[in-house]
């Protein structure tokens, strides 16, 4: 049978990327089993091998011996030499790379011989990606970040209007002039990157991260472009996308004249961009690049920063990115500034370079036809953190935020996720705002929802009559439906400005309804915030079989939470149609 | 619409939300004459361009508009582009396909389907494709157009292949049809490492 064209390219490839390290680890392995125990899919799939570290470098190391060393072509039968030789031969290693290993590198720490099977398996991705096969969620978030600058598709207009939004926000709260957050200002001492998550779905960090550089009295601005610090050619193996990204950032640093880029928590977007990004964009960084943990654990030591630990009155547990902390060694900094914040802080054990991956590491969150089994081995991670006992974890990474949600989720934890910039934020002692004349008062006091018309879409009697009622209580006309086709035919008749729909209904879930609305050209241009713990929200944020959400909120909902989202939807996206 | 009314139209998009990675270029060696036509490279976002009559988007197959500049057509142009595609159905590769812009500055949009992936005949293909889009331009009788690095980024067409074709075939297209409109052919990069290529191979034009 004739080579498949794209196998034939897949091996030539590995011959134009094989170096000295690549081929150390693929000679290396004595097959010990060392690494079986530390990989959390095999932990929770104990009776099926496929998910041992080293039966999955066995798939690469097979087609490096086949081809490219002096055993494979002595004594193939011996050395399992075997070349891929189908598409779908192509298709069963994507399904491995992919969807058997976050790339969280655990195994690798516990190899005695020192193989580095995270370096490969993100090697085997890039060919594979170099002929196109990849996870549907792969190809979304490469293209945007190949061709918008981000990988979550955030158009420039909306990335400059949520940062100021915030900025005006913080003002308000604040009262001061000076807290308003710069754009592409020259000259500074620190540009600050964010992980598109945060201008999309989660604007309070930029908002925190605002005011603990204000109280500091930082100078410092954020880009209009060249903000993104995250990086999926970590995740995909294709370098060339890797130094595009990562050469955007640094590009922009120069232009600025910024002293330091300060990288807000995200693992991978720290080890992309402090650690890799240069090598890939063969880029002399001349200007120094640190975590915003390291630069908040300054303020507090420099005294440019006060905070209080008593303001964060839960219990907390640190959750150890992969990329942060195993890839980088960033231990120690975020235990201390989390001890600085809070009172009851309960280690997770193992913890540090042996932390067990949140499961949604290496893209994992982007590749939904793989949820169910990234979920089943998120056991581990599951009983690691039901162990501390603790209601809160904290983690420094927002990939972790999105994994730890959807476990926390699925396991039923009583538990919620939140960042190191959250609790320094809610701890910092600030002087208190200025007093506002009453009649900025009366305007500041507006309503938020009011003159606007919302439909609460739930099958939960209680969770409709708390969103209403939140959402009356700001001035909103509120329409209830309980199922999918009475949303539809509401949307229809009343043409509300805005939906909240659950995704968790009887009959036709959520995500179908969600399709059809997009699908259907008079409700296609609604603006719709879903309200979910389902990881089914991942599939549309990701793979967008239909142009995604304007807004997600997780469940529980907390009320702050709900009236910033939904006024951001409504004060910063234009509906579509 | 002509090289002057590019020259002083684009500039005006002197505000920190639309602009792309960099500012409009005019050195001597990014822009280039052909028969009295023009041949011009531009570093900006391709949907927000104003003074073009149509710019080229790399499409799928299936014609869904999808991610990537996919994204930001459906977004800032809204609904109307994809209810033209989806009435066209399924286009194979090197076709193209015209539909308006909804509510983008320019005025259609060539979606056009090249090659991907490392795939056999690369080159040719690629080749055919600009090829393509250009006759469809005349088609359209535009008189201006822009297109992006065909194929590279995503799709993983080398890039040093991806100038060489386009500036060496939209270069023939002006040479030889001398009844075409086009007056100005833009080429559109995204990022800063990708003027290199193209100004080189643009000055290297006798």
């Amino acid at each position: 049978m004739e080579r498949s064209y794209k196998a034939q390219k897949v091996i030539d490839r590995l011959g134009q990327k094989l170096n000295r390290q690549v081929v150390g680890s693929l000679v290396a392995c004595v097959h010990c089993g060392n690494c079986t125990d530390s990989c959390h899919y095999v932990l929770a799939n104990p009776d099926d091998p496929t998910y041992a570290p080293a039966w999955k470098g066995d798939r690469l190391r097979k087609i490096f011996k086949k081809h490219f060393d002096w055993t494979g072509r002595v004594v193939p039968w011996w050395v399992g030499a075997k070349s891929p030789e189908t598409d779908a031969d192509l298709e069963e290693l994507k399904d491995i790379v992919f969807g058997k290993c976050t790339n969280c590198r655990r195994c690798t720490m516990n190899c005695p011989m020192g193989v580095d099977f995270a370096t490969f398996n993100r090697l085997t991705r890039g060919l594979l990606v170099h002929v196109g096969i990849m996870p549907e969620g792969v190809a979304v978030v490469s293209k945007d970040q190949w061709e918008l600058g981000n990988q979550m598709g955030v158009l420039k207009e909306d990335y400059i209007d949520t940062v100021e939004w915030m900025s005006d926000e913080l003002v308000d709260e604040v009262g001061d002039d000076k807290a308003a957050i710069p754009i592409d200002k020259s000259d500074v001492e620190v540009m600050y990157t964010i992980n598109p998550r945060e201008a999309k779905y989660d604007p309070r960090t930029i908002s925190d991260a605002a005011k603990i550089f204000w109280a500091a009295g930082e100078s410092y601005t954020m880009p209009s472009e060249g903000w993104d610090m995250t990086n999926f050619g970590l995740f995909s193996g294709d370098d060339e996308l890797g130094g595009t990204v990562s050469r955007r950032v640094y590009e922009k640093a120069q232009a600025l004249r910024a002293k330091k880029v300060v990288i807000s928590e995200c693992g991978h977007g720290y080890r992309s961009t402090l650690c890799e990004g240069a090598n890939w964009a063969q880029f002399d960084v001349d200007f120094v690049m640190e975590s915003s943990v390291q630069t908040m654990l300054r303020y507090i030591k420099e005294g440019k920063i006060k905070v209080d630990k008593s303001l964060n009155i839960s219990s907390y547990t640190y959750h150890d990115s992969c990329n942060f902390a195993r890839s980088c060694g960033m231990t120690e900094e975020p235990r201390e500034l989390l001890n600085l914040v809070v009172s009851d802080f309960r280690e997770m054990y193992p913890n540090r370079a042996e932390n067990y991956c949140c499961t949604g590491g290496g893209g994992a969150m982007s590749m939904t036809e793989y949820t169910p089994q990234r979920l089943k081995s998120a056991r581990v991670k599951a009983d690691q953190l039901k162990a501390t006992g603790a209601k809160v974890v904290v983690t420094s990474c927002h990939n972790c935020v999105d994994g730890l949600t959807d476990l926390i989720k699925h396991y039923g934890l009583d538990m919620e996720v939140t960042q190191l910039v959250n609790l320094v934020a809610n701890s910092l002692l600030v002087e208190k705002a200025a007093e506002v004349p009453e009649a900025e008062h009366a305007v500041s006091t507006t309503l938020a929802f009011a003159g606007r018309t919302i439909l609460v879409v739930d099958d939960e009697a209680d969770a409709r009559r708390f969103i209403a009622t939140v959402l009356e209580d700001n001035g909103a006309t509120v329409l209830q439906a309980v199922d999918g086709d009475e949303a539809l035919q509401m949307m229809r008749d009343k043409k509300p400005d805005l939906v909240t729909l659950d995704l968790s209904m009887p009959g036709k879930d959520g995500g179908r309804v969600f399709e059809e609305i997009r699908n259907d050209s008079e409700l296609s241009g609604a603006r719709v915030c879903i309200i979910t713990g389902k990881p089914e929200l991942r599939r549309l944020i990701y793979e967008r079989p239909v142009r995604e959400p304007e807004g997600y909120i997780n469940k529980p909902i907390q009320e702050d939470v709900l009236v910033s989202n939904l006024r951001r939807i409504l004060e910063l996206t234009n509906k579509a149609a | 619409m002509t090289a002057s009314h590019l020259v002083t139209l684009v500039p005006s998009l002197n505000d920190a939300r639309q602009h792309s990675w960099g500012a409009f270029m005019c050195a001597e060696n990014r822009e280039k004459k052909v028969n009295g036509r023009t041949i011009r490279l531009l570093q900006h976002d391709i949907t927000l361009l104003e003074g073009v009559d149509a710019f080229v988007f790399y499409a799928q197959h299936d014609l869904r508009l999808g991610s990537g500049w996919g994204n930001a057509i459906m977004s800032r142009g809204g609904p109307s582009i994809q209810k033209e595609l989806d009435a066209l159905g399924r286009i194979e590769t090197c076709q193209v396909v015209v539909t308006g812009a909804g509510e983008l500055k320019a005025k259609h949009i060539l979606h056009a389907v090249g090659p991907r992936f490392q795939e056999a005949n690369l080159e040719a293909k690629l080749k055919k494709t600009v090829s393509e889009v250009l006759a469809q331009a005349d088609k359209a009788g535009l008189e201006s157009l822009a297109i992006p690095p065909m194929g590279y980024g995503f799709y993983g067409v080398p890039l040093p292949m991806t100038a060489k074709v386009m500036v060496d075939t939209i270069k023939e297209h002006l040479e030889s049809h001398k009844d075409s409109k086009l007056k100005d052919v833009v080429i559109c990069l995204n990022d800063k490492r990708e003027i290199a290529p193209f100004e080189s191979r643009l000055s290297a034009l006798n």
